[in-house]
């Protein structure tokens, strides 16, 4: 069993964490940090919880069990945007706007197809890092 | 019926009206780009090459799915296994359905390959439908291993055609290429590949072996579909291979081999369907040579063949299937009399072994009569040959039929249900219809040779009662077959002794022996690699330190190996460099795990502060979160282990020798990594082009950080590819550990 300090910080960490892998996926093309390492951050955040709690705990509180879907519906993304322009006779991952045309604000973020790209990624490694961890975690569990 | 057989049935109905309605609306095509760099192009269009095996395939499979619907679940019940199991097969029948439309529609030839190994894919889950016996298993790796093998002749073809002709748009490439050593090198890969597909020999010997499928993936996949594609190639490529006259007669001399061994083979064969398997080889053997003619006549006689022989052979499958579903036997000896039990059957393979042997009033007769006009316009030591085939056809098929329906044996027959019937009477009916009005047929044969001749190839049929070559011809034939039949019980010793010489010294033992001698090769490197973690990693960085080491040495090296002055700027570079290096001699001394994982951490995240010292911030990101991941990891890992056993690892003490090694494996790889590291870094950096433009371009994509417009824009593709890497490795590692993926 963990030390309660761990386990303290390691709840109290994981909503702001989540925001800031959130924050670092809408934010990657202004700033530095993109899909790949927004994925990242969320996974350490689960991680985290795996090794403060345990495996029964965490996927007790957390969707874990969702997460080969998780990766899926990234892929899925990722190939719709990849694909989507080709039905418009355009060349594959030709994102929109179109250079030269201003995107659409939401504040300070903007809205362009390779960030829709982005989150495809974003979820993917969220996905598979989740999958590859729950195997380690627990190897011999039968599957459901 | 099973959901599942209903959907394979409807795909292929649908497909089959839709191609009609397709050709009768003047044509279909579509053309996307989807590689506009490479001049990769989404083409696929109906022509009359492609209707023909487009309505071939569908059609029949709309037959055999149907016959499968009633097979399929009491194959299962017989070998004791669920239900359910059923949606597999359909559903790798239509995918191999799909494939094959695919292929046929396809204008390009990178996407022709792309549906070629479709339908391989699809040929290996359906030849190993039943995965729990070995000889299926294996059969399906044979199929697999020749027709894949041999396909990457094709790609190989495409890639010399591209660098000739710099497309690979099949009407543009023959309407550019000439004779030449291109041609000639292309022609004869994609005719290996292509023979390899429709079993000829010398690689024939995956056929007999794939009749471990059940009985209606045979039917469709050699009959109609996966040998009918090899074939489809030769005739799509005919006019490039036309060029050289050398490969059609390789064409030729094959095809008569196949013949030959194919139809001795089936006169010896006593298993229903290992003869039918054997007479598809020769069937095919006749196309080939056709093929191998050339010309109007031949491109002709090939159309109508082809479609006379997937019409009668997929027949004559379903009724060795019904046949054994009705007695529980295989073997011709302990078959006969069944004509009286089961006398629709009967009918209807009568008609279609009437088709294959080319008696008139079916189908068949008229592809003997445009095989014999175009044998005997070749000359007449190949109009002898041509005979001599249609008597051997004839008497193999007489003896399938004879020893089947008629005579006696003491067979219990039980009934079986009318699906496993009816489409046997269906293609009997339809080949006597095409014996009688054989006008439809003719115009789709037509059509479709008029692709492969390049030009008008009438398929002239009709009944002539009179001494013309051709019915002199077939007259022999049938004579000689006749003879043959009833001679054969004396043969019997000369054609064992044939096939014994085949197992012996034939093609198979060649596969069996190099895929034995590839395994054992393997095995001995995998015993030196991967004896312990060591030896592997050693494996990887020794001989990596050789290569970079002789790179280091042949490359030019002016003006690199500087040392340059260092600034009082340069002061946090160099001490973060100096604790990374501190860290890095601090990784050799631990021995217990966990501070080995925090050394090891120690020294990422160093280099995470010098990238982002240096200016790549969004490295330094990537690199401190990954560096994160993995000491987590590390500490997770370690907490599933019992601590006794990390205890006892920690106090395992090396030999001496085992030191001495890794000491001497440690150093080269280090002493190279840092000449190269040095040369590279103190090298003048040169102008890179790509990375100004990637600069410039970044406004245009409404990006400030350039590194992620790369990642999910100008490089999306590369990022696409990787996230698909990423999520096989979870696969992987889930299958690997679970059993299973749990989406």
């Amino acid at each position: 069993m963990t030390s309660i300090l761990t386990r303290y910080v390691a709840r109290a960490l994981l909503a702001p964490v989540l925001i800031v892998s959130v924050g670092i996926l809408v934010k990657g093309y202004a700033d530095v940090g993109d899909g790949f390492a927004a994925g990242v951050v969320a996974a350490l955040a689960l991680l985290l919880q795996y090794v403060a709690f345990g495996t029964d705990a965490v996927e007790h509180a957390l969707p874990i069990r969702w997460a080969p879907g998780i990766a899926i519906a990234g892929l899925a993304i990722a190939v719709l945007v990849f694909a989507v322009p080709m039905a418009f006779g355009e060349p594959p991952l030709e994102h929109a706007p179109p250079a030269g045309e201003e995107p659409v604000h939401l504040g300070s973020l903007e809205l362009i197809t390779a960030v829709v790209f982005d989150v495809g990624v974003f979820l993917l490694v969220i996905g598979a890092v989740g999958t590859i961890i729950g195997s380690l975690v627990d190897p011999d569990r039968e599957a459901p | 019926m099973s959901a599942s057989a209903i959907a394979a049935v409807a795909v292929a109905a649908v497909a089959f009206v839709a191609t009609w309605a397709a050709w009768a609306a003047g044509g279909f095509a579509v053309d996307v780009p989807w590689a506009p760099a490479w001049d990769l192009r989404l083409s696929l269009e109906l022509d009359g090459l492609g209707l023909l095996y487009a309505l071939l395939a569908a059609g029949v499979g709309v037959l055999v799915f149907a016959y499968a619907s009633a097979y399929v679940p009491r194959h299962l019940a017989h070998e004791g296994r669920p239900r359910r199991e059923e949606a597999r097969l359909h559903g790798a029948m239509a995918l191999f359905l799909v494939s094959m439309l695919g292929l046929v529609l396809a204008r390009d030839l990178v996407l022709l390959f792309v549906f070629w190994d479709l339908t391989a894919i699809a040929s290996w889950l359906l030849i190993g439908f039943d995965r729990a016996n070995r000889s299926a298993r294996l059969s399906a790796l044979m199929a697999l291993l020749v027709t894949t093998i041999t396909a990457v002749l094709l790609l190989v073809a495409i890639l010399v055609l591209r660098a000739e002709y710099g497309t690979t748009q099949i009407d543009e490439l023959i309407a550019v290429a000439r004779p030449g050593w291109a041609v000639a090198l292309a022609g004869a890969l994609i005719a290996a590949a292509a023979l390899a597909k429709s079993a000829q020999a010398p690689l024939h010997f995956w056929l007999p072996r794939a009749m471990a499928a059940p009985t209606p993936v045979s039917a469709y996949l050699h009959s109609a579909a996966m040998v009918a594609a090899g074939v489809f190639l030769v005739s799509r490529a005919h006019p490039l291979l036309a060029l050289e006259p050398a490969l059609l007669d390789g064409l030729l001399a094959i095809g008569l081999l196949s013949i030959a061994v194919g139809g001795l083979l089936a006169l010896w064969a006593t298993d229903l369907k290992r003869l039918l398997a054997y007479s598809t080889v020769s069937q095919y053997g006749y196309v080939v040579v056709m093929l191998g003619v050339g010309g109007a006549a031949g491109a002709a006689g090939a159309c109508l063949y082809v479609l006379a022989h997937a019409l009668a052979k997929s027949a004559l499958f379903m009724t060795a299937g019904a046949v054994t579903e009705a007695t529980g036997r295989r073997e011709l000896p302990r078959l006969g009399g069944l004509a009286r039990r089961m006398p629709l059957l009967a009918a209807g393979s009568g008609a279609a072994v009437a088709t294959l042997a080319a008696l008139p009033l079916t189908l068949g007769f008229f592809k003997d009569e445009l095989f014999f006009h175009a044998a005997a316009e070749r000359g007449t030591w190949l109009a002898v040959a041509a005979v001599a085939s249609a008597a051997l056809t004839l008497a193999y098929l007489g003896r399938f039929w004879g020893g089947v329906f008629l005579g006696r044996s003491d067979a219990e027959v039980r009934p079986v249900p009318r699906r496993l019937v009816w489409p046997v009477v269906a293609l009997g009916t339809l080949v006597v219809a095409g014996g009688i009005a054989p006008g439809p047929f003719a115009a789709l044969a037509e059509d479709g040779a008029a692709v492969t001749a390049g030009g008008p190839a009438p398929v002239d049929v009709a009944y002539h009662l009179d001494g013309r070559t051709e019915n002199v011809m077939a007259l022999a034939a049938w004579l000689a077959g006749a003879l043959l039949l009833v001679a054969r019980p004396r043969l019997q010793g000369a054609l064992s002794a044939l096939a014994r010489a085949g197992e012996a010294v034939g093609p198979e033992r060649v596969y069996t022996a190099s895929l034995a001698g590839l395994n054992a090769l393997s095995n001995r490197i995998h015993d030196v690699e991967v004896r312990d973690l060591r030896a592997r990693i050693a494996a990887v960085l020794v001989p990596a330190s050789a290569l970079i080491a002789l790179g280091v040495v042949l490359t030019p090296t002016g003006g690199t190996y500087a040392v340059g002055p260092v600034e009082l700027e340069d002061l946090p570079l160099v001490l973060v460099l100096a604790v990374g290096a501190l860290a890095a001699l601090a990784t050799t001394r631990p021995r217990r795990h966990l501070r080995l994982a925090l050394a090891l951490s120690a020294v990422g995240f160093s280099l995470a502060v010098v990238y982002a010292l240096l200016g790549g911030a969004d490295i330094a990101l990537v690199a401190v979160l990954v560096e994160t991941l993995f000491a987590l990891l590390f500490v997770g890992v370690f907490s599933l282990i019992p601590a006794r056993e990390l205890r006892r690892e920690a106090r395992r003490r090396s030999t001496g020798r085992t030191r001495a090694r890794n000491l001497v494996i440690a150093a080269t790889s280090g002493v190279v990594t840092t000449l190269v590291a040095w040369g590279a870094f103190s090298r003048p950096i040169p102008d890179d082009p790509a990375a100004e433009r990637y600069l410039a371009l970044a406004d245009d994509a409404h990006g400030k950080d350039v590194v992620t417009v790369i990642l999910a824009d100008f490089r999306g593709l590369d990022t696409l590819v990787e996230i698909t890497v990423v999520l096989v490795a979870a696969i992987a590692v889930a299958t690997l550990l679970h059993g299973r993926f749990r989406a």
